[in-house]
């Protein structure tokens, strides 16, 4: 009777399968995110509206519609716009060697993906270090520039070390976010942990433990990304 | 004898009503048989561009049932995956959309007998799909919670499987060569590939790797309901009813024209 509730360990092994897509997607999100998000927040506070409007338009644009479409129109529309020849590499799996180990081109569905995801992450984490750099009171800028510091100093001494900190907590929340939004990218075919879970659940029938096991590891995850939090945030020193 | 019958099938409610509250005693009560069909999967069930209504041969079943009983019909969309939920939580009476019977269901659901049969085929462009040796190699689009990914799986173990939430958005995929090509029964293939504009860099090729029976799905239990679809169901096949909604989606003056190989009672 308990044997016939849990789930064989075929489905354990799907569900772990997509975890670690989960887990694998959502990092290299997080990490190019904030790349990208820290040029665009750059971009964003720039006195040049040639820099400035740009980067505004873009962040309005996959700030404000839902990601679900973007991911729509990534996989399915631009595919449609790009050459025959180019979709044909896309779709096909390539692989190099490299001196240390091999890479291999994944399928689309992971591509447009990490690029639909990327994109629009990026777009809120710039907003958050935005945030944070306005944190920082105009007055401290100033003061070091009349200190005599040049203005890369003033950047690199005084005002990031003071918007990094503040926009830490925010930007966590953000890869929480990038985590929970990776489930998304199951309605265009990407075998993440949401697209195993139903996968899971279609062949066995097994609704409550598919989705249950599904949620503990979204959790695990979330919560593994929460103690990472407060663990450089307790070792960052006091002033 | 009239009112006697009147009578006893009064004091027959009455019992029933004593016993346990029976599905189809709700449904003549409340004047109204909720089905879940299709709306975007041709000819079975689908959303008629000019009426906005959704027909086909499901929901021409549903009809029947409906009329027999004397009540109103009304039609809830679904998909593939939410056909087995939309029963179990009492949203619907009935589930008319293209439902494959298979023992793993038939826990959850009870099944009617068959009233149509197909097997699982694929599309591809031209060439690209010649027998189903090649399936092995192939990365194949299916829709999420059908049987088709997993007679697939279990079939053709090498394929790359890539699940979608419907049949549309696998057919995008093809034609956008994410996936070469993509699984679903015939009959709604022929129905899919007839509104494509671009049909003819299109095929079909000729086999099936799977014999599927459909059938309608009643919730768990319900006996009284199973045996009023399944008598409905030959009672059509005996007047002729069955062949005339079979002729008017798969018929030789269709868009899908289909040779009918199936009747109701050939299989059980």
């Amino acid at each position: 009777m308990l044997f016939d509730s849990l789930l064989a360990p075929k489905y354990l092994g799907w569900l772990l399968d997509g975890f670690v897509v989960t887990v694998v997607l959502s990092a290299l999100t997080c990490a190019s995110a904030t790349a990208l998000g820290f040029v665009l927040c750059l971009g964003r506070i720039a006195r040049s509206p040639f820099w400035s409007l740009p980067v505004r338009f873009f962040l309005s644009l996959f700030r404000n519609t839902p990601l679900l479409v973007q991911l729509f129109f990534w996989y399915f529309g631009a595919a449609a716009l790009m050459p025959e020849s180019v979709l044909h590499w896309l779709n096909q799996p390539h692989h190099w060697r490299l001196p240390l180990f091999g890479v291999t081109w994944p399928p689309f569905e992971y591509v447009a993906g990490f690029f639909g995801l990327t994109l629009y992450t990026a777009a809120f984490i710039a907003e958050e270090f935005r945030a944070g750099v306005q944190g920082v009171p105009p007055g401290q800028a100033r003061a070091a520039l009349a200190l005599g510091l040049r203005r890369y100093q003033v950047w690199l001494s005084v005002i990031m070390p003071q918007a990094v900190r503040i926009s830490l907590p925010p930007l966590l929340g953000q890869y929480m976010n990038a985590v929970k939004n990776s489930s998304l990218t199951m309605a265009i075919g990407l075998a993440e942990l949401s697209y195993a879970s139903r996968q899971v659940e279609t062949e066995t029938f097994k609704t409550f433990q598919a989705f249950g096991i599904a949620t503990l590891l979204y959790i695990g995850l979330i919560v593994l990304i929460e103690l990472a939090g407060q663990w450089i945030q307790h070792r960052q020193p006091a002033h | 004898m009239n009112k006697l019958r009147i009578g006893f099938l009064l004091v027959l409610t009455l019992l029933a009503g004593l016993a346990h509250a029976d599905r189809l005693d709700d449904i003549k009560k409340a004047g109204v048989l909720r089905i879940a069909a299709f709306d975007s999967n041709p000819p079975f069930g689908f959303i008629d561009p000019t009426t906005k209504q959704t027909v086909g041969l499901d929901v021409d079943y549903g009809k029947a049932f409906a009329d027999k009983l004397g009540v109103k019909l009304e039609i809830l969309s679904t998909n593939p995956a939410n056909r087995i939920p939309l029963l179990t939580s009492n949203k619907v009476d009935l589930v008319l959309a293209n439902f494959t019977i298979t023992d793993e269901r038939a826990k959850q659901v009870n099944f009617s007998i068959p009233y149509f049969a197909s097997g699982q085929q694929f599309i591809a462009k031209k060439g690209v799909l010649k027998s189903p040796d090649q399936l092995n190699s192939l990365r194949i689009g299916v829709d999420k919670g059908t049987t088709n990914e997993i007679v697939l799986r279990e079939k053709y173990p090498s394929a790359t499987l890539v699940a979608y939430d419907d049949t549309p958005f696998a057919f995008t995929a093809l034609r956008n060569g994410n996936v070469q090509a993509i699984t679903q029964d015939g009959p709604k293939l022929i129905g899919l590939l007839a509104n494509v504009p671009d049909k003819e860099n299109y095929e079909i090729p000729p086999f099936s790797i799977s014999d599927d029976l459909i059938g309608v799905g009643i919730p768990k239990g319900e006996t009284a309901l199973t045996e009023f679809v399944n008598e409905t169901l030959r009672e059509l096949e005996a007047n002729g009813q069955a062949q005339k909604i079979y002729d008017a989606w798969f018929g030789p003056h269709t868009k899908t024209p289909l040779a009918r190989i199936y009747k109701i009672g050939d299989k059980s």
